[in-house]
């Protein structure tokens, strides 16, 4: 490992010499007991030690106060960042259901009409569409033809289909909202982003051991009989939707939380590699953003928008079956995404499950066809520790995309989907509701974020560290580059031995290997420490001890 | 198509009617790595995905839903014998996706019958036999090498 040259504390010797009246403490008449009290006898094997050290690392992070911390611990084991499978919300492979489903634990069910806990507000919605109907036909109509978007031939189909159903779904938004606010009350307290920055980070298990992991293995005789040990596969999604909302208060569930272990729901596995399916690894810092900052109050999102324009782009041999699939999955991975991060907004991590059901509504449209899909999040933990032992899935309704209307014939339309406007309306008055029990066990009581932290210097450098973390801005020195002549004569083939060993690789150094706290603090300058004699040559750090 | 030389026609040679593409592919054995409707191929560098895409579908008549490709790095090795490092061919590796409700498993080649580990065992026998007769043969003069005989 890279060292730090700090200053040089004798903290070592301080405490052999300030200690020099310490004895052993006696626990009096109490040592012996009636019966023999034995301490419980640990499984001393290497897996059971490595276990529990990992169970430690779940542990500490579960006892940080803030949710920033949190982030800031779980990115603590990787100065370069982790190698992500990167999955966004609009882009899909050729059959990519399957580790869709695995990836994010969700059982889907095809479904025609709403679930039933949507069935109270159907009367409210159906005076709702009425009112609203008109209004909705003039704002899809003036989209798609009174307006001439001038840099339309330098877009792909997709942007330009994005485009359009970006400006309807914001139209049809301001048209319920406006709407319904004086008829149900948590519509007017909801707060409305505009294409916000949804990201999403867990760490899977179960897959299957890849090429370079086992090489690597095979390299060191006592890892012989680990060649095919499971690792964690960290997973990065990423994705903008067009609008979401969200409220102070989450949504109720759709199935009861009991439901969650029912052995219906489960997910079969998939164990292949995700590169080969087509998905790409990126390093980088695994990051949860709900599309706001921690601290803000409406912290539950109620329901999303998203497009469809991806399907566009996708080859003619996938096949309409496929593609609809891709829009299931889009829908799955979205939401999952999203109350993901909004867990995490809670205390919950992926090594810590959370303790009660999220839910939201997502929908997928282009301006014409629409799908609409509710979710229930019951569970985020799928690490190598987890996944075979965790019987909890989360669950995903979902309908095929449906018409909004027929067609826009004469600057009219014809034929508009009151069915599918409705459903709409009755996701937009599905009522949030406070829960009983607590929401945030694994946060602090007092202190919940950063910005709750008293002492300045902490506070402003931990707010620097987290922002600058999560921008996943390039490291300012970049990571150290193995050259291809390297490789060739001083790795595979040691043709220059007696050469002075001097570069990482040379010197047993992994660089991916750095944690995220093994780097030189800021230097005081001597003119800006405190007088008189302050030896303290760098500044503190705040790092989470994990 | 061809990186072929043909030779130029000068009047009076025999015409040379057949044109044959430098395209081959290869099946690899990857197990565990991937669905059982991806297949992977070794091909030839000069092969596109449309080639590979029209290479299985015209000839073999495979249905092809997506094609992907990469070129690994060869292998660098030392010269046996020589010494020095040198390098191998780069490798054209085809992903070759099939409908999702197809299923490919690699055909095991060298599959053993019933009676095939007797025969071999037998042929082993025989040579052993033989190897003994001839050193039974050159007992004396154990220097001469084996051509040297009468």
């Amino acid at each position: 490992m890279l060292s730090i040259r700090g200053q040089r504390v004798f903290t070592k010797a301080k405490q052999l010499t300030l200690r020099r009246y310490a004895q052993v403490a006696l626990t009096g008449e109490n040592e012996y007991t009636e019966t023999p009290n034995y301490p419980q006898i640990q499984d001393m094997a290497l897996q059971a030690r490595k276990l529990r050290k990992r169970q430690a690392v779940y542990e500490k992070i579960k006892k940080i106060d803030t949710i920033e911390e949190k982030q800031i611990a779980l990115n603590m084991p990787r100065y370069y960042g982790w190698p992500c499978i990167m999955l966004s919300d609009d882009r899909f492979p050729y059959s990519a259901m399957p580790l869709v489903q695995f990836y994010t634990r969700t059982h889907f069910k095809s479904i025609e009409t709403l679930p039933t806990a949507y069935s109270e507000t159907s009367e409210l919605a159906d005076s709702i569409v009425n009112e609203i109907k008109s209004q909705v036909e003039d704002c899809i109509v003036m989209e798609n033809i009174s307006i001439r978007r001038s840099d339309d031939d330098q877009l792909e189909e997709s942007q330009k289909e994005d485009n359009v159903a970006k400006n309807i779904v914001r139209q049809i938004n301001r048209i319920i909202t406006n709407n319904a606010a004086d008829k149900v009350p948590h519509i007017l307290p909801s707060q409305v982003d505009y294409d916000p920055r949804h990201e999403a980070f867990w760490f899977m298990g179960g897959s299957n051991v890849p090429d370079n992991v086992v090489n690597w293995r095979k390299q060191y005789a006592p890892l012989k009989d680990r060649l095919y040990e499971p690792i964690d596969r960290p997973v990065q999604y990423k994705g903008t939707p067009f609008l979401t909302v969200r409220n102070h208060l989450p949504l109720k569930p759709f199935v009861p939380y009991s439901e969650a272990t029912n052995p219906e729901f489960k997910v079969e596995k998939f164990s292949y590699f995700p590169e080969s399916v087509g998905y790409t690894v990126e390093f980088r810092h695994g990051t949860n953003i709900p599309g706001f900052w921690p601290g803000d109050l409406d912290e539950f999102g109620l329901l999303s928008f998203h497009g469809r324009g991806h399907i566009l782009n996708r080859k003619e041999s996938y096949g309409l079956q496929d593609n609809l699939e891709a829009l299931h999955c889009q829908a799955m991975v979205a939401s999952f995404g999203w109350l993901l991060a909004q867990a995490n907004y809670q205390g919950f991590t992926s090594y810590n499950d959370i303790t009660y059901p999220l839910s939201t509504q997502t929908v997928i449209t282009n301006g014409h066809f629409i799908s609409l899909y509710a979710y229930q999040l019951n569970t985020i933990t799928m690490n190598i520790d987890m996944i075979d032992k965790n019987m909890k899935h989360n669950i995903c309704f979902g309908t095929a995309p449906m018409k909004l209307f027929e067609t826009i014939e004469n600057s009219q339309v014809k034929g508009l989907n009151q069915d599918v406007l409705k459903m709409l309306v009755q996701f937009y008055l599905n009522t949030p509701e406070a829960r009983e029990h607590e929401m945030k066990p694994y946060l602090g009581k007092d202190i919940q974020v950063i910005a709750d932290i008293e002492d300045d210097n902490r506070r402003c450098w931990l707010e620097d560290r987290y922002k600058h973390l999560v921008s996943n801005r390039p490291k300012h020195n970049l990571l150290p580059e193995v050259y291809l002549w390297e490789k060739i004569y001083k790795i595979k083939h040691k043709t220059r031995f007696f050469e002075a060993k001097r570069r990482p690789f040379e010197l047993g150094v992994n660089p991916y290997k750095r944690r995220l706290d093994e780097h030189l603090p800021p230097y005081i300058p001597k003119a800006l420490r405190p007088y008189p004699k302050a030896r303290k040559k760098f500044e503190t750090t705040y790092y989470p001890e994990v | 198509m061809s990186t072929r030389w043909y030779p130029i026609y000068q009047r009076g040679n025999p015409q040379l009617r057949i044109f044959l593409p430098n395209f081959w592919m290869k099946l690899v054995h990857t197990p565990l790595r991937q669905q059982p409707n991806i297949v992977h191929f070794q091909c030839s560098m000069e092969m596109t995905k449309h080639d590979i895409k029209n290479y299985l579908e015209k000839i073999y008549k495979v249905p092809v839903v997506e094609v992907r490709t990469k070129i690994s790095l060869g292998k660098f090795r030392k010269d046996i014998g020589k010494g020095y490092v040198v390098k191998d061919d780069d490798i054209k590796t085809a992903f070759v996706t099939l409908p999702k409700t197809t299923t490919f498993e690699f055909p095991n080649i060298f599959e053993k019958k019933k009676g095939d580990v007797e025969d071999d065992l037998k042929s082993l026998e025989e040579t052993k036999k033989t190897f003994k007769q001839y050193i039974e043969r050159n007992r004396d003069r154990s220097d001469i090498p084996s051509w040297f005989s009468i």
